[in-house]
């Protein structure tokens, strides 16, 4: 026996209930906002290339321009136009592909190979094929984004259907479901928050692709923006360019956030919050 | 007496590859019986019920079940894990069976309340899974069956995960319902108490491959209280019974 006497321990409210508050959407805003002044100084103080490397403060500048002489918004929205329309192409048929071939061994052993083939291909290389195709117009933009947005959707719509538990599909057929009650009932509500994973995903690939795609044959958009100034040596329009596009991707995530958590409302908080931006 | 069964089970087996799990069982149920089997874990119980359910079938032998009605379901199952979809509401999960034959919502709704109420989900109705406890989760499971209104309930040790409370009020709320209704009942048990509290008849279940190893009538009078059955010497005898026959099949060969 040790002379020690016996010790208390105590068990209390944890300590960050007292602490201050630190907003998670307060830290998300520092981030970027400490980056700006950071980038910045760095310029100011001229250890970076102000050529190559416009400080922030002269790009804010050159895009309030840019805004109020309306040219900005009517990039963004050639953009915005370019992705949705490519977008709804993409999603539309690589979900309902997606939801048929979870459901249906024999289909999916049948295409799964053909889909693994094509799907390593960067879609951007399908591009000049596409341009023959479709010529330099919208139609070709539009295509090129569908693909790109299709194979996500199509692999994630997939992944979620065959992650959803037998049972529920034993419930249905047990009740005698019809194959389009058993999508429309179980496959599809069960594979949605993997839908929505993959509607992320496919959203940051339409404009990636969109982008390099508006180097071809128009004269707008923000990918247009982004290469003009290149050929001109406009660098700050450029960096105009890149920052509306970087916040267009933030908008789309917003977006999509918000309609996760309204028609997610079946997933407990937690697992909900993941999706918050 | 059992002129007539609603299900006759003749000589059926099952493998799965090299894996024998029922062994030529045969069974004759008759219509309105509430037939409880118990049996060793992994003995072919939840294979026998599938079967049953259209959801496997045999490797020999014939299922024949008896339809009265055409109007309504043959049979729902219960299955053993809970099975009510994270992605509806109590509300919806219980009118589900009634959705997919296409019944209008009106309709659904006005059938279903009964059953909320019976069940005491009706404070719950719009509530998600999620929300509930494992009680009430098992509760919709069975409120969804019932709505569901089949000739033939197939359980599938519906209440082994509950605590023993919610045990004894869903075996009462089970009996009300079934007395109601004198829908035939197979109910998959591990628990002998449970079996004897709720069933016409207990079948005992060998060891994999699953055979019926005893088939055992139930005397006691209904409506039973599950309190004085437990005090009954017939009912005392009839547990000790039951439980030296599964003793020998949880015990290893000798
Ligand atoms: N789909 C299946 N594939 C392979 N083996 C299975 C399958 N279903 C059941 N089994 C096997 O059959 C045996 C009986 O299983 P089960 O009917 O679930 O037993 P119980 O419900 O009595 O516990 C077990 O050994 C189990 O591993
Ligand atoms: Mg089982």
């Amino acid at each position: 026996m040790s002379d020690k006497p016996p010790q208390i321990v105590l068990i209390r409210p944890a300590p960050a209930e007292a602490a201050l508050h630190l907003s998670p959407a307060l830290l998300a805003v520092a981030s970027p906002i400490l980056l700006l002044l950071g980038w910045e100084a760095v310029v100011r103080l001229e250890w970076l290339d102000s050529r190559f490397f416009p400080a922030p403060s002269d790009v804010l500048v050159a895009l309030w321009q840019m805004l109020l002489a309306g040219v900005l918004l009517e990039h963004s929205f050639w953009t915005v136009q370019r992705v949705l329309i490519g977008f709804v192409l993409g999603a539309v048929p690589g979900a309902l592909l997606g939801l048929v071939m979870g459901l249906s061994p024999w289909i999916r052993a049948f295409l799964k190979p053909a889909i693994a083939a094509v799907y390593p291909i960067p879609k951007v290389a399908l591009l000049p094929l596409i341009m023959m195709i479709f010529g330099l117009g919208e139609p070709s933009k539009w295509v090129i984004v569908g693909i790109a947005v299709f194979f996500q959707l199509l692999l994630s719509t997939l992944a979620g259907v065959l992650n959803i538990d037998r049972i529920y599909l034993d419930v249905a057929r047990n009740l005698n479901a019809t194959r389009l009650q058993a999508y429309a009932s179980v496959a599809l509500p069960g594979a949605l928050p993997t839908i929505f994973a993959g509607c992320q995903l496919g959203l940051g690939m339409a404009l990636i692709v969109v982008v390099i795609a508006e180097n071809f044959g128009t004269s707008a958009g923000l990918g247009y923006l982004v290469w003009r100034s290149w050929q001109v040596f406009e660098v700050t329009d450029m960096y105009v360019g890149l920052m509306m596009i970087a916040l267009l991707g933030y908008l789309f995530q917003l977006a999509m956030g918000w309609l996760e958590r309204r028609l997610l409302r079946w997933k407990p908080a937690a697992t909900a919050m993941k999706g918050t931006p | 007496m059992r002129s007539e069964p609603k299900i006759a089970i003749q000589g059926v087996s099952r493998s799965f590859g090299a894996v024998a799990a029922l062994a030529r069982v045969d069974i004759a149920i008759a219509p309105g019986e509430f037939v409880c089997i118990v049996g060793p874990s992994g003995c072919g119980k939840t294979t026998l019920l599938r079967i049953l359910a259209g959801l496997e079938t045999p490797s020999t032998g014939q299922v024949a079940i008896t339809r009265e009605d055409s109007a309504r379901p043959l049979n729902t199952m219960i299955f053993q894990e809970s099975s009510i979809f994270p992605w509806m509401t109590v509300r919806q999960n219980v009118g589900y069976g009634l959705r997919l034959r296409g019944i209008r919502a009106a309709e659904i709704a006005e059938r279903i309340a009964p059953l909320l109420e019976l069940t005491g989900l009706a404070r719950f109705a719009d509530a998600f899974p999620y929300q509930l406890s494992g009680g009430m989760k098992q509760r919709v499971s069975v409120a969804r069956a019932f709505a569901n209104d089949p000739e033939l309930l197939l359980m599938d040790e519906p209440f082994a995960a509950l605590d023993e409370q919610n045990k004894a009020l869903l075996q009462e709320e089970l009996l009300r319902l079934w007395s109601a209704t004198r829908k035939t009942v197979v109910f998959i048990t591990h628990s002998i108490d449970e079996a004897l509290v709720l069933g016409d008849r207990v079948l005992v279940m060998s060891a994999r491959p699953g055979r019926i190893k005893a088939d055992i009538d139930v005397p006691f009078p209904r409506p039973r209280s599950v309190v004085e059955l437990k005090q009954d010497p017939d009912y005392v005898r009839l547990n000790h019974d039951i439980w030296l026959l599964l003793r020998d099949e949880v015990r290893p060969a000798a």
